[in-house]
């Protein structure tokens, strides 16, 4: 009995294996605990040692105090059990005992199994795009160990079956693709995960730091719907307003802590004559903040918040669950005076102002006569030089004001934000930072807007006297289609990741080039983040309605996608299976075809009949043909039966055929 | 899978069932056999369900957490299952099986029989396996590459040992489904009777006198002369004629013992199977005493002669014994 699953793994196949599993829980090693990480790592590292001591693989009571003692970590650091981190430690814990444990052939494919799961846990950590095709390096690698195991021979030769494997995990793309895009979605998850959705929210915090915001960009998850009713306001009004921000340390801007003089009445807005409320409805994901969203300025109060006196709408507990309010916005506003203790914050500078960044501000203050020139000045300054909008930007050190406005000058709003208020404030201007949301997609199906993480941004709100404070806006200085452009969270991607630069330079033909790459791969990036990563319900109702399949949703969605996922795999069926049939011996095409040109003048053989009764029979009828028809029934008997079998005879058998055109 | 487990409920009542023939896999005039399209089964085996469950397992997390990277990886791995079928499939269709030999065997001994799996594509088959009766084999077929498996049966009694029901599979590429197909070939061989423990004793034996001797190469009597040729024994050249100029001729002698031995079914005692069993035995007596025997059984009589057909033929005889032909 030979069989494949019984053989002992050989030595080679138990480093790969190990290898190959390490290399798949890498990226946890920092996602879990560290005891975890040790435990998993010891135990890699133990059952290397004994590929070449077999007498150190455990037996069956060791192993089970082993995995008491796997079970016993996993409880001392996730005593509950739930969620997310436990289970991916349970998980690695378990592939780590499996791994110890393995000693044949079919333990490949529990190890296998195991390593998959790992591999798509790798997802709920991070996005990026080199996880993306480290996973998708390992499924191949894995894959081709399955193929490898199911080979009788048992020597090590992996590349036919990493072929194999390449070719296998190519053709499955198809169905891949079809089961994606219409396998129905959900807005809600399947069931509530009770204490990890405090971790999980993502959303606007109390802080914001370079890197803060952006970070939010790559998450399309939905932080509020608004239901306007009637006309929507463009998205250059689209300014949702949420927590403000007064204080920094010089890095990072901490949101308001409230203060005594915070708690009274908000002030009286004097809105401008024409000014027209807008009334639209807001539905709020729930939030790991108090802070609720509105277009600036509120003029509602929902139940259970309140005003302050820099306009957050603060409510008196985080909304755990979707929350429904009405809401009434100016968009036209005029705040009146400003508070002795608000001019003083406002002017609050941290410690560590750099002289050019004071050169610069007073550069400005020359060349202006009102602070409101100062202030296109500064935002001249931000639209002549240099800068570029992305989602990447450089790390900053310690003084990440000065560094980005003198040196890196690659950022996104945050930073622009965050050192525009502080220019401001050298100036003399009182100035507070904003954060909150601005845009937002206007669903094509539903008459609805739907604002994501994506659209997280940072503004600045200046005190000017004629016109109170007064929202500015740097990032638009630097890159207008943020503003303009109704985001969705794919579109977000046009935008960010290459830079985009206001003053051509120089219009040479290498930089064009380079642009039109850069331009390429934010073209790719751009269909990633809509097709893949931001693939949503909604996106799904717009797929379906752009390829004229609008009717399907719900439960039709999924009979569709059945029907076209088995068309898919259909389709496949067939290109496999037509490369399956078998190319006859070119010997045999060709007194096939000899055979045919006979049987055109009549002479046909019966498939009983030999190649020699034939021959006979042929000569027999055609007593002309003798010569030729012997010559190649010979050769043909020769090359097949007998020890005729060579190239140069295979050439000329084929020369007489050809040349047999009776 | 162990393999026990390896013949899993999926096949074992299928094989009891009689099938029609186009789900066969027959064998053709000329002893071999192509495993067609239609004559394929395929089902997941046991790892192939707990991928299955690793598949929804994987599809409920990504559901819950709205992950599209881990919808796709979970949709990969799903095509990649379907893929696999159909390459399991593939793997099996168009082999062709070739009946070969087997040799004739004394009951209780296995038969073996040789079958060959060509491979007519030009890429590999790996993983096939032959399984009939207890035994299996199993091989990886390169690209136009043929090899002979061998299967052996235990027998347990006389007769005709045909081939029974065999089964080939294969698992490959990813273990996930078992393709399999049910084939008959013409393949047989014949079991004889277990030769008795002691020679028998036959309650008649006849050694009957010759009357011309056997006309052997014998040493014992002396049946004439004839005319030298190379390699004759010089022991055995006439020096006499020789000396009188009667030119080189060679002394011919008759067998050592110029009787024959009937081994006689009527002269034994028992019943039938004892019977044929210590014929049996005296055959292979007979036959490695180099004496010239003829068996007699009823409805059967074989005359007199040696040599290996003639012992296979008079061992057939016993193991065809009551069979109708």
């Amino acid at each position: 009995m030979k069989r494949p699953a019984q053989l002992l793994l050989s030595g080679a196949w138990q480093y790969v294996l190990l290898l190959l599993l390490g290399l798949a829980v890498l990226p946890h090693l920092f996602n879990i605990e560290r005891g975890i990480t040790l435990f998993f790592l010891a135990l890699l590292l133990y059952r290397a040692l004994a590929v070449s001591r077999p007498g150190l693989i455990p037996a069956r009571l060791p192993l089970f105090l082993l995995t008491l003692g796997g079970v016993a970590n996993v409880l001392l650091h996730y005593p509950i059990l739930f969620g997310r981190e436990a289970g991916v430690a349970l998980l690695v814990s378990m592939l780590a005992l499996k791994l110890v444990e393995m000693r044949v052939r079919r333990d490949v494919y529990i190890l296998v199994f195991i390593g998959y799961f790992v591999l798509i846990t790798q997802f709920l950590y991070n996005e990026a795009g080199w996880l993306v095709l480290y996973v998708a390096a390992l499924v191949i690698l894995l894959t081709a160990l399955l193929v490898d195991s199911q080979r009788v021979k048992s020597r090590f030769n992996p590349l036919p079956s990493l072929a194999t494997s390449g070719l296998m995990l190519l053709q499955a793309i198809p169905v891949t693709i079809a089961l994606f895009l219409f396998f129905p979605r959900f807005n809600s998850p399947l069931w509530y995960l009770g204490s990890e959705r405090s971790q999980a929210v993502t959303g606007i915090s109390g802080e914001i730091s370079p890197g803060s915001i952006s970070g939010l960009s790559r998450s399309s998850e939905v932080a509020f719907r608004v239901d306007f009713g009637a006309a929507t306001p463009p998205a250059a009004q689209r300014y949702w307003r949420g927590p403000v921000f007064w204080d920094t340390d010089g890095s990072s801007w901490s949101a308001a802590r409230e203060s005594a003089d915070e708690r009274g009445p908000p002030p009286v807005l004097t809105a401008s004559e024409t000014a027209e409320p807008l009334s639209y409805h807001v539905t709020m994901e729930p939030s790991s903040e108090r802070w609720i969203y509105a277009l600036e300025l509120p003029l509602l109060t929902p139940p259970g918040a309140r005003l302050t006196a820099d306009f957050q709408l603060l409510r008196n507990s985080a909304p755990e669950r979707r929350l429904r309010y009405r809401m009434r916005s100016l968009t036209d506003y005029h705040t009146g005076a400003l508070t002795s203790h608000e001019r003083e914050r406002g002017l609050r500078l941290p410690d560590n102002i750099t002289p050019r960044m004071v050169e610069l501000v007073q550069s400005w203050r020359r060349s202006s006569r009102s602070d409101a020139e100062l202030v296109l000045n500064a935002l001249d300054h931000f639209r002549r030089q240099e800068f570029y909008y992305t989602l990447y930007p450089p790390l900053l050190g310690e003084n990440p004001a000065d560094q980005f406005l003198f040196e890196s000058r690659r950022g996104f709003c945050e930073h622009y934000a965050t050192s525009f208020t502080l220019l401001m404030r050298i100036a003399g201007i009182p100035t507070r930072l904003v954060g909150g949301y601005q845009g937002g997609e206007i669903n094509p199906l539903g008459d609805y807007l739907i604002v994501r993480q994506s659209d997280a941004h940072a503004w600045v709100e200046i005190w000017l006297p004629e016109s109170g404070w007064q929202r500015v806006d740097p990032t638009a200085a630097v890159a207008p289609e943020r503003i303009e452009r109704p985001l969705d969270p794919a579109s977000i991607a046009d935008v960010i990741g290459a830079p985009i630069r206001f003053i051509e330079l120089d219009a040479g033909l290498f930089s064009d080039l380079l642009r039109r790459l850069r331009w390429g791969a934010d073209a790719l990036n751009a269909s990633w983040h809509r097709w893949v990563l931001g693939y949503s319900r909604e996106r799904q109702h717009y797929l379906m309605r752009l390829l004229g399949l609008g009717f399907l949703h719900g439960p039709k969605l999924g009979y569709a996608m059945i029907v076209i996922t088995g068309l898919t795999v259909a389709a496949v069926a067939l290109i496999l299976l037509r490369r399956n049939r078998e190319r006859p011996d070119p010997v045999l095409r060709h007194y096939r075809a000899f055979c045919r040109r006979l049987a055109r003048l009549g002479i046909e053989r019966v498939p009983s009949e030999g190649p020699k009764a034939f021959a006979d029979r042929v000569i027999a009828q055609r007593p002309d043909l003798t010569a030729s028809v012997a010559a190649i029934s010979g050769l043909y008997i020769g090359i097949r039966y007998g020890r005729l079998d060579n190239a140069k005879n295979r050439a000329r058998f084929t020369l007489l055929v050809r040349r047999f055109r009776p | 899978m162990t393999g026990s487990a390896d013949r899993t409920a999926d096949d074992s009542w299928l094989k009891r069932v009689r099938l029609p023939i186009r789900r066969l896999v027959c064998a053709d005039s000329t002893g071999s056999a192509r495993v067609g399209g239609r004559q394929i089964y395929i089902l997941p085996t046991a790892y192939g369900l707990l991928y299955a469950v690793l598949l929804v397992l994987m599809l409920v997390g990504s559901i819950n957490y709205a992950n599209n990277l881990g919808f796709l990886l979970t949709f990969l791995l799903a095509g990649l299952g379907v893929v696999a079928m159909l390459h399991t499939w593939r793997n099996l269709v168009g082999v062709v099986l070739l009946s070969g030999q087997a040799a004739d065997i004394f009951a209780g001994e296995p038969a073996r029989f040789g079958i060959q799996l060509s491979n007519l594509r030009r890429w590999p088959r790996p993983g096939l396996q032959l399984a009939g009766g207890d035994d299996s084999d199993a091989t990886d077929l390169a690209a136009s590459e043929a090899q002979r498996l061998e299967l052996s049966m235990p027998s347990r009694k006389r007769g005709r040992l045909r081939l029974p029901r065999i089964t080939l599979s294969t698992r490959y590429p990813l273990g996930l489904f078992r393709a399999w197909s049910y084939v008959e070939l013409p393949l047989h061989c014949l079991v004889y009777p277990a030769p008795a423990a002691a020679s028998p004793t036959l309650v008649a034996p006849s050694y009957r006198q010759s009357r011309i001797g056997d006309r052997g190469v014998g040493a014992d009597d002396f049946t004439g002369q004839r005319h030298y040729r190379p390699g004759d024994s010089p022991r055995h050249i006439n020096w006499k004629a020789l000396a009188r100029e009667q030119g080189l001729l060679t002394k011919r002698f008759g067998g050592d013992r110029a009787e024959r031995r009937w081994l006689d079914w009527s002269q034994l005692q028992g019943d039938q199977e004892q019977r044929l069993s210590q014929l049996c035995r005296a055959i292979l007596d007979a036959s490695g005493e180099e004496v010239e025997y003829g068996l007699k059984i009823p409805g059967t009589t074989i005359r007199p002669a040696r040599g290996p057909a003639h012992r296979n033929r008079c061992l057939a005889q016993l193991a065809l014994f009551g069979e109708v032909e």
